[in-house]
């Protein structure tokens, strides 16, 4: 068997998410250099802020400041950062009670090293130089030896509340095919159309995913077929994807190859859109040092019997 | 209803680093064909099945439906999935088979987690406004709740390892495990955790079968009855939480009914050496309880499928007569944010 291939994927994209009115004025606050919490009918005060009491599942809405310092509850040394995290040298995670809180916000605590951190050690706000109304408005922690700060007594009303925030998020994989679409596109790269066979009910799946979908068991006699094939049912495509460099209208369509039990997807060229049609014959058209069909074109062949057709609908 | 469940088959992987030369359905496929051989059944003999996985581990989109590929949904079956650990999938299958709609299901669950970067991949599910845009990872949050037990003085890092130590030491009578035996502590990953207090990151699955009364005795010789299960949640932000309990474990395992009579074997799922210790006290499991004899999850945490596992080796130590009653676990989120308790019992020997 030949090596499995692999190639990187990056699933990026970034989540516009609304917020509620108490993370509105928490993250409003941040922007402001205000930490606002939010008071619960049994009188503790939640910082970070929620809308519904975690125990008792009550609204809350009633904010009140804290202090911008505070008292590291639990701590985790940090040698190795991470793309995305706070800082890009080594830190503390620190969970932070900051007075005038009952409950503890994650951070990152900027510190010389593991020795000078502890739980119990006081720490205060490091606001970020350029805020928007985020938690990433506070940049980190620091080490802090004076008294608690006085918050002013802010109530959450801002001129300006921010709605929403644009979190991004990107996650890298290595993306592997698997035994049987490796053997596929390697054959694709040959110029030759590789199904594979199931051993229960006969059938040929073109592009083969190592198992019969019908039968549940292994798929691995493998099977070329085509290159010709049938369009047995298409669409016309009106918009114009991003970054696809094909003149709309163009047809997409389904095309069960000569000797293959299940249609796959292929673009249709080589003919005036609106002249394709469903048992239209049609052949892969490779081009330059591709690995895959560019597109399929008319054969110039007579076009087939729906009969034949029409069980790989 | 009250309707006798059991489990009636398991069947596993071997967990290995990566199974890349492998397609999610070609990793899950054999195990399915060996839980249905163990009991006879075909696809169309099961009158449910139920999946648990999750996209983001291998970064593809709607990658249980490909999946379904292994079962072969040919008449069509019924079916469900849920995003989350199988032993979730299998909570669902029980309260299926609890209202008469089903006397038999197939669970299963499986995790390629070798072509992400899975510490990224699990801030992903954590909350999007205060905690995700900062990518606390996995074995962060994991050493938080570590540094709090030891602040608690209820645990320090010897007696870390010293768990890590008995789980992979246990692990090496299970040939499926991923690390068998003694591996090297190591240094800290991210401190107070150390390599060896993480579990490895592995490619797996997992697969199980469930019978409702008559049916049960007809297919195995000895059902692992399901006497109880329940699963609890507490609350979302981690700062609100005490970290060195686990109050939702101890929840779900009253209402399981864990501690009306005591179990003989506990398989905890506890990818942190630090989250044992957590649920050796939340479970009240003392040293008369065999703990993990599979080697939990620090021996081998196929994400998705190390939960529905758990309940596999408690059920398949009852089938083969090492255990009469048992105990099992499985979690989910950070810090044991959600857990899942399952009581199981054989027919007196």
């Amino acid at each position: 068997m030949p090596d499995v291939l692999k190639a990187p994927l990056v699933v990026e994209f970034p989540f516009t998410r609304s917020l509620g009115p108490v993370q509105s004025a928490f993250l409003t606050g941040l922007r402001e250099r205000v930490v606002l919490g939010v008071r619960t009918t049994d009188g503790r005060t939640l910082v970070p802020p929620v809308e519904y009491d975690p125990v008792t599942a009550d609204e809350i809405r009633d904010l009140v400041e804290v202090a911008p310092t505070g008292t590291v509850t639990t701590w985790a040394w940090n040698h190795a950062p991470r793309r995305g995290q706070p800082l890009a040298t080594p830190f503390a995670w620190v969970l932070v009670r900051l007075d005038g809180a009952d409950t503890a916000l994650l951070h990152a605590l900027d510190a010389p090293g593991p020795d000078t951190v502890r739980t119990g050690m006081r720490v205060r706000v490091r606001w970020a130089a350029e805020r928007s109304g985020a938690i990433t408005d506070i940049a980190c922690f620091e080490p802090y030896d004076g008294a608690a700060a006085e918050p002013d007594g802010h109530r959450g009303d801002f001129a300006d509340p921010v709605t929403g925030i644009v979190a991004p998020a990107r996650l890298d994989y290595t993306y592997t095919p698997g035994r049987a679409q490796t053997a596929h596109l390697e054959a694709l790269a040959e110029r030759r159309i590789v199904g594979e066979r199931c051993p229960s009910c006969r059938k040929v799946y073109v592009p083969p995913r190592g198992a019969c979908p019908t039968c549940g068991v292994a798929t691995s006699e493998q099977v070329e077929v085509g290159p010709r094939g049938t369009v047995t049912t298409f669409c016309v495509v009106n918009i114009k994807a991003r970054g696809l460099d094909i003149e709309v209208p163009y047809v997409y369509a389904h095309i069960a190859l000569d000797g293959a039990d299940l249609a796959l997807h292929g673009r249709i060229g080589g003919i005036p859109y609106d002249q394709v049609r469903m048992g239209l014959r049609v052949e892969p058209v490779w081009t330059g040092g591709a690995r895959h069909p560019d597109h399929y074109r008319p054969t110039g062949e007579p076009d087939a019997d729906y009969d034949t057709y029409r069980e790989l609908l | 209803m009250n309707r006798e469940i059991a489990v009636v088959a398991f069947a596993q992987t071997d967990h290995r680093r990566a199974g890349e030369e492998l397609s999610e359905v070609e990793l899950l496929m054999p195990v399915l064909h060996d839980v249905l051989a163990r009991t006879g059944l075909r696809t169309a003999d099961l009158d449910f099945v139920c999946s648990g996985s999750s996209d983001y581990l291998a970064g593809r989109a709607f990658s249980f439906t490909l999946a379904l590929d292994g079962v072969g949904a040919w008449p069509p079956i019924s079916e469900s999935h849920v995003e989350m650990d199988g032993a979730w999938a299998l909570y669902e299958a029980w309260t299926k088979l609890l209202t008469g709609d089903a006397d038999t299901a197939l669970v299963y669950a499986y995790g390629k987690s070798s072509p992400g970067s899975l510490r990224d991949v699990l801030t992903r599910q954590l909350d999007p406004y205060y905690v995700a845009p900062l990518w606390p990872d996995s074995i962060a949050l994991a050493a938080l709740q570590a540094q709090a037990l030891i602040d608690a003085g209820e645990a320090d890092e010897p007696a870390l390892a010293a768990v890590a130590a008995r789980d992979r030491e246990n692990a090496a009578g299970n040939p499926h495990a991923q690390l068998r035996g003694p591996v090297p502590h190591g240094d800290h990953v991210v401190r107070p955790l150390r390599r060896g207090d993480c579990p490895p990151v592995g490619d797996g699955a997992a697969a199980v079968i469930l019978a409702a009364g008559e049916r049960a005795r007809a297919l195995a010789a000895r059902p692992a009855w399901i006497r109880g299960i329940d699963h609890r949640v507490e609350a979302h932000a981690l700062g609100v939480r005490d970290l060195t309990d686990s109050p939702s474990t101890r929840l779900a395992a009253e209402h399981a009914g864990a501690f009306e009579r005591p179990v003989d074997t506990a398989e905890l799922h506890a990818p942190f050496t630090s989250q044992e210790i957590v649920l050796r006290k939340a479970l009240r499991l003392d040293g008369t309880v065999r703990v993990n004899p599979s080697g939990g999850a620090l021996a081998a945490n196929p994400v998705m499928a190390a939960g529905l596992i758990r309940i596999g080796e408690a059920a398949a130590r009852i089938h083969r007569g090492a255990s009469d009653r048992a105990l099992a676990h499985a979690t989910s989120g950070p810090c044991l944010q959600q857990n899942l308790v399952a009581v199981l019992e054989g027919d007196p020997r």
